[in-house]
């Protein structure tokens, strides 16, 4: 089936998720879809199946025909069928039941003949699937496999795959790839969608990158990944001013630390970081990076291996400890996990005092809150609650709340969302932290050139993997784009077993 | 800011308008007159200084609860155990004065102690609640509703197994404690000063407490947001166990003043629903313990005159639990609205 | 914002939930909703005595007092209490003032003795006690109130061969002796089983419940001989739901213990609790084709619940007895006593004259009809089955041979009989 989008926009609030696409894909082509997190692919893909509607204006045309799709029930009627992240279905069924789920008309399913259909399906595609077996008990690969073939049954022509490849072994990646191009070569659309720029290079007979919500490149094979890797995030820009690594004393030691999640895995990483010492982790999200700054803070136990801080061993300890040690850790999410709504600037700054005696001492809350303010640049007043202050001013009070003396900073993306007064303004203040207290800041940024601008080193983080740490003065955000998309991993040492 | 709360009260106006002419529309509906029904509960409640007295009775431990579950509130926690905490503190309460009845110790004293004993009790009891909740990951609703039936099965069991009385065990409950083993009363009325004076001290301490210590911020910070509080830096397992011990506590301290200034021994329904009462009135004054005393005192006025309409009116005296309940909905209800229009504004 | 409403949503949820417990009471008094007796109950006989005096001549209107445990409407005992009230203001002309819901569950900060004295600040003077909560505070209203006269119903504080024995002048306690009732109940069940066992669903365990378990199958072993069989071979057991009612979470469920009664060979299941749910779970079995029975208890229309499965209910009738200590409190005779009324043999079901009366249910097979009425003869006739040989559970023995229990011995019953199985006391 043909498809083609023209001039597909989708506003939310004042950003653009899609700005005017257009696209087209021949019938039995692989469509690969690149772009960094955020870039707008899945609202493109969940416009094409269903899931929301574009804003007015644009045009979704199937093999010429102009089509008007509200629901995925729309789309799968007019031949669209899309494969998410996390497969939909409903674990406690049995295979064949959740194949039937979706299919129109007939309040009794013949059994028999279905369960014949979904053999017949699997058997063409060398899936082994039981259907009397329960959908709980199988893994993400073979779910990805039922919902495969369900599509298909269901009459899919087009088959849209949201980052497949996320969490199915080696082997299944390479059977999902055999059975894509089965699939195209008996004429159906697949639309690829990824950030992993191995897999796209791989599989996709053409490819476009979307960044900030717009189309910005097309590509056929061969690939030239470096070119890729720039569309993905923009012209490189010249670095700024460096200024040279420090060789204080060692703050943070990680022995052989292992970690481990529901999805992830990482194995045996070595680190030491020097007080003055910035530490900039890089990777796309969900690569690995936010659990190991959270093992650095003592939120997430590592399974294996040894914590040092200060040559202190402080491993299995938790976070509180972490703290009283000079450790202190500034989440991503600054309403949900760093500041307390409904309280004011006041008591923030008085909670994260020692407090002194049993009552409240009022008028020094006050004091020291206006000081802090005015020294944080903070507008705001000392009885505004954080809520109603703005994203930047948040982050300010963060960090004015920031204890003292401190030995290591934390950070999960320090300056997301901030307007770039905002962002100097933290950052030249991070730094004076760091020189005077004689701390390291360990920090997570999805945005390429901060981190090259500000670490002194930096690690890099694919599904689990853990790379050596990258002096950042001989690198280049295009070394590192390659890098967070998993290729170019053979020089660096890929900590997974 | 000013601004704001005098809109807020403006919004708390419109809802207790909204709740009694809800309540006047069911009286019209059974064909009753709203006004005369009013009158009744007013001349029943505050006609007299015996009477309002009586409305005292009820407001102590109705006092001592909301305290306590303003304490569980700000930590962010739905202690519907409360009910269970008055139980298990008058089971204490009345366990400690079986003991002393018939020692030497001077009666003043033994009430003391077993005061302390029925605090104890309500704290060990709201402990539970919370260790299902901080260590077992069992919600504090259901697993303080289930120590509530558990401490009605342990009362019944009390009042008709070891503590029965001599001759016919009875629903009447244990057998009443001498004279000088209750809390002096005021002359020619029910209401013990004492009883008073702790609920009034009781709801001092706590407005103390959240107000101007650290530990009432901290506790708020936890039931604001447990995890930025504990980035914090503040031992969110700990407070949260805290603050039910304190509201345990108090709860049990209200159970004690139902021993030992109200029945004088342990009945099979001394908590009276006074933990859900206690949850309606915390509820309706949202944290801010300073109109404890007024809401409870108009909750515990409701109660009391609410009698006169049955017997002059041959009215349902239910009438004032439906104005109660009214009231909290329609509080909730403009809440709910004020928060769309202040968004939209 | 988005939390906020969820908040809000939530806590109007509970609140609600909050407002039905908070209305509803802790104390929900199931009952299956009945409608009033009407030609089950036998029609007020011609001859019935008059009040012996008429209210005392002037213009004032004796106003009496009553406090209902329960809700006025409750088709239980509260509702036994209220309609003899409405005798009483027929039978007397006098004025009935009542609150029902007397429970510290239901009026908070309450005490019996204090809401008595709104009553008499309405104009009562006389005010009943209907209910066994009210035992203590019946005996503070009554020495704080002498002028007052006090009517407390099912207590023994003034029965000067009682246990808790106190003079209090202005009071008259008032039972009925529905042993009797119990006996004939326990005669239907013995009549009807077919397969030698009789449950009984008891409410909590104190004396007034043992000794009317006893008397159920005194009457059952009593019946079940003369029928031709081996009383040594009727099964007859208890079971303690742990109050009068069902309290999910508290008590056992009586529907569930009246289930497994059913199911394990106990055809036939003698309430004892405050409501018949053995009948409705007996009619459930019947329809499934099982041939069960049961007998109700408290209420004289209780078989209407389901009439095909009741064998009959034993039931008090306030009326008499209130009557004459009413009677006596306006003409001047009154005497503080303790009155156990037993039922008027000339005619058990007279409600003019009867106490305590039995109405036979419409599964009781004809044959066993004649025989209960013959039971009732015997009883009137002299028969008490409260006579030795009697052993308690324990084997003890309570009565010798041929020993004729005092009142003292019945009411204050202190175990099971031997031969009945369940428990005695509390564990």
């Amino acid at each position: 089936m043909n498809v083609e989008l023209k001039n597909i926009h989708k506003h939310f609030g004042k950003t653009y998720a899609n700005k005017g696409i257009n696209l087209s894909i021949p019938s039995g082509t692989i469509q690969g879809i690149l772009g960094e997190n955020g870039a707008g692919k899945s609202t493109l893909m969940k416009i094409l199946s269903g899931f929301i509607q574009a804003d007015p204006g644009g045009e979704i045309i199937l093999d010429g025909k102009p089509v008007v799709i509200h629901s995925p029930a729309d789309a799968i009627h007019v031949g669209v069928g899309m494969l998410h992240q996390d497969p939909l279905d409903f674990p406690p069924m049995r295979v064949l039941d959740n194949f039937l789920l979706g299919r129109s008309g007939g309040l009794f399913p013949n059994r028999a003949a279905v369960a014949q259909d979904f053999r017949q399906l699997a058997g063409q595609f060398d899936f082994s699937l039981d259907p009397d077996n329960y959908v709980d008990s199988l893994t993400v690969g073979e779910r990805q496999q039922l919902e495969i073939i369900r599509l298909l049954w269901l009459g899919a022509r087009v088959l849209i795959l949201d980052e497949p490849t996320t969490g199915i072994s080696a082997s299944q990646k390479t059977k999902l790839f055999a059975t894509l191009k089965k699939l195209a070569e008996q004429g159906m659309t697949i639309i690829f969608v990824s950030h992993k720029l191995e897999d796209v290079e791989n599989l996709c007979h053409q490819i476009v990158v979307l960044r900030a919500g717009e189309l910005v490149g097309a590509a056929k094979p061969p690939y030239n990944t470096s070119n890729l890797v720039e569309m993905m995030f923009g012209k490189v820009v010249t670095l700024g001013e460096r200024q040279p690594a420090k060789s204080g004393e060692v703050v943070l030691s990680l022995r052989d630390i292992s970690l481990e999640d529901a999805r992830l895995k990482i194995k045996g990483v070595n680190l030491d970081v020097r007080a003055g010492e910035v530490i900039g982790l890089a990777g796309l999200e969900g690569s690995g990076q936010g659990m190991f700054i959270r093992a650095c803070a003592g939120l997430v136990r590592p399974v294996g291996g040894r914590i040092l801080l200060k040559g202190k061993d402080l491993t299995g300890r938790s976070y509180h400890t972490f703290k009283r040690e000079g450790v202190n850790f500034l989440p991503a999410s600054r309403l949900e996990e760093g500041l307390v709504p409904g309280l004011s600037l006041t008591d923030h700054f008085v909670l994260a005092e020692e407090p002194k005696g049993i009552f409240i001492d009022r008028a020094a809350g006050q004091r020291l809150a206006e000081e802090r303010i005015k020294a944080f640049n903070i507008r705001g007043t000392p009885l505004s609650t954080v809520e109603s202050l703005s994203g930047g001013n948040q982050q300010r009070a963060e960090l004015a709340l920031l204890q003292s003396p401190l030995s290591l900073i934390l950070l999960e993306h320090p300056t997301r969302g901030l307007d770039i007064e905002s962002v100097i303004y933290i950052w030249s203040k991070l730094k004076d932290r760091c020189r005077q207290d004689h701390a390291a800041i360990i920090f997570i940024s999805s945005d390429l050139e901060e981190i090259l601008q500000y670490s002194d080193r930096v690690l890099v983080f694919f599904s689990g993997n853990v790379s050596e740490p990258i002096d950042a003065a001989a690198t280049s955000v295009e070394q590192l784009g390659q890098l967070i998309g998993g290729k170019g991993w053979s020089g660096k040492r890929g900590s997974h077993a | 800011m000013l601004k704001g709360r005098l809109g807020g009260f403006l919004f708390q106006f419109i809802a207790f308008v909204l709740a009694l002419g809800f309540v006047s529309l069911v009286l019209l509906a059974v064909g009753a007159s709203p006004l005369e029904a009013y009158k009744n509960i007013l001349t029943g409640s505050v006609g007299s200084t015996r009477k309002f007295a009586e409305v005292l009775v009820s407001f102590v431990p109705l006092l001592l609860v909301t305290a306590g579950l303003l304490i569980t509130f700000s930590a962010g926690l739905w202690n519907i155990g409360v009910e269970g905490q008055i139980v298990l503190g008058a089971i204490a309460t009345t366990w400690a004065l079986r003991q002393f009845v018939d020692s030497a110790m001077p009666p003043a004293l033994a009430i003391f102690l077993s005061i302390l004993a029925g605090m104890a009790g309500g704290a060990v009891w709201a402990s539970f609640a919370g260790m299902l909740k901080t260590f077992g990951g069992v919600n504090e609703i259901f697993g303080g509703l289930g120590l509530n039936f558990v401490s009605t099965a342990l009362t019944l069991y009390l009042i008709f197994g070891p503590w029965k009385r001599e001759g016919v065990a009875s629903m009447s409950g244990t057998e009443p404690f001498p004279d000088a083993f209750s809390l002096p009363q005021l002359p020619d009325l029910r209401i013990s000063p004492w009883a008073l004076g702790i609920a009034l001290a009781a709801v001092v301490v706590v407005y103390f407490i959240l107000q101007g210590t650290y530990f009432g911020l901290r506790l708020k910070a936890v039931g604001r947001n447990i995890r930025a509080a504990y980035l914090l830096g503040i031992p969110t397992w700990q407070y949260s166990l805290y603050s039910f011990l304190i509201c345990g506590a108090l709860a049990g301290l209200a159970g004690a003043m139902q021993v030992t200034a109200v029945y004088h021994r342990l009945i099979p329904s001394i908590s009276s629903g006074y933990g859900y009462l206690g949850l309606m009135v915390a509820m309706l004054i949202n944290y801010q313990a300073v109109w404890a005393i007024p809401i409870a005192l108009f909750f515990a006025a409701l109660n009391i005159g609410s009698i006169q309409l049955p017997i002059v009116m041959k009215l349902d005296s239910s009438l004032s639990g439906v104005l109660q309940g009214a009231l909290v909905l329609f509080v909730l209800l403009v809440e709910g609205a004020r928060q769309k229009f202040v968004k939209k504004v | 914002m988005q939390k906020n409403i969820a908040r809000l949503t939530a806590m109007l949820g509970l609140a609600l939930l909050l407002v039905l417990v908070a209305c509803g009471g802790p104390a929900p008094v199931e009952q299956p909703s009945q409608p009033e007796p009407t030609e089950e109950v036998p029609a007020v006989t011609e001859e019935a005595a008059p009040p012996t005096e008429e209210a005392p001549a002037g213009d004032e209107q004796f106003v009496f007092g009553m406090l209902l445990v329960g809700p006025y409407n409750d088709n239980g005992w509260s509702q036994a209490h209220y309609e003899a009230g409405l005798y009483l203001e027929e039978q007397l002309g006098a004025k009935m003032i009542y609150l029902d819901k007397v429970n510290p569950a239901d009026r908070p900060g309450t005490t019996p003795d204090q809401l008595a004295e709104e009553l008499v600040a309405q104009g009562a003077k006389l005010v009943i006690f209907n209910s066994d909560d009210m035992k203590d505070a019946s005996t503070t209203f009554a020495k704080n109130n002498p002028d007052i006269y006090v009517i407390m119903a099912s207590g023994d504080q003034v029965w000067p061969d009682g246990k808790a024995y106190e003079e209090i002048p202005n009071l008259i306690n008032i039972m009925g002796r529905m042993e009797y009732g119990k006996m004939m109940a326990g005669c239907a069940a013995a009549l009807s089983t077919k397969t030698g066992k009789i449950g009984y669903l008891g409410p909590l365990i104190n004396d007034e419940t043992r000794r009317l378990a006893a008397s159920a199958y005194l009457g059952a072993k009593y019946c079940y001989e003369k029928a031709g069989n081996d009383p040594a071979a009727l099964e007859f057991k208890v079971t303690w739901i742990g109050f009068w009612f069902n309290i999910p979470g508290v008590t056992l469920d009586p529907v569930q213990v009246s289930n497994d009664f059913y199911t394990t060979g106990y055809d036939v299941v003698i309430s004892g609790i405050d409501n018949p749910v053995n009948l409705g779970e007996a009619a459930k079995l019947k329809a499934e084709g099982k041939e069960v029975s049961g007998v109700a208890y408290d209420y004289v229309a209780a078989c209407e619940a389901a009439p095909d499965v009741c064998l009959g209910v034993p039931y008090f009738n306030w009326g008499p007895e209130y009557l004459k200590a009413i009677s006596s409190a306006i003409d001047g005779s009154w005497e503080s006593q303790f009155i156990w009324a037993g039922p008027d043999w000339t005619d058990i079901n007279n409600l003019d004259t009867s106490s305590v009366g039995f109405v036979k249910g419409p599964a009781l097979s004809e044959e066993a009809s004649a025989m209960v009425d013959e039971f009732i003869a015997e009883l009137a006739g002299g028969l008490n089955l409260w006579t030795g040989p009697i052993n308690l559970q324990d084997g003890t023995a309570y009565l010798a041979d041929g020993e004729v229990a005092t009142d003292q011995q019945v009411w204050y019953l202190p175990q099971l009989l031997e031969g009945m199985e369940g428990l005695s006391a509390a564990e």
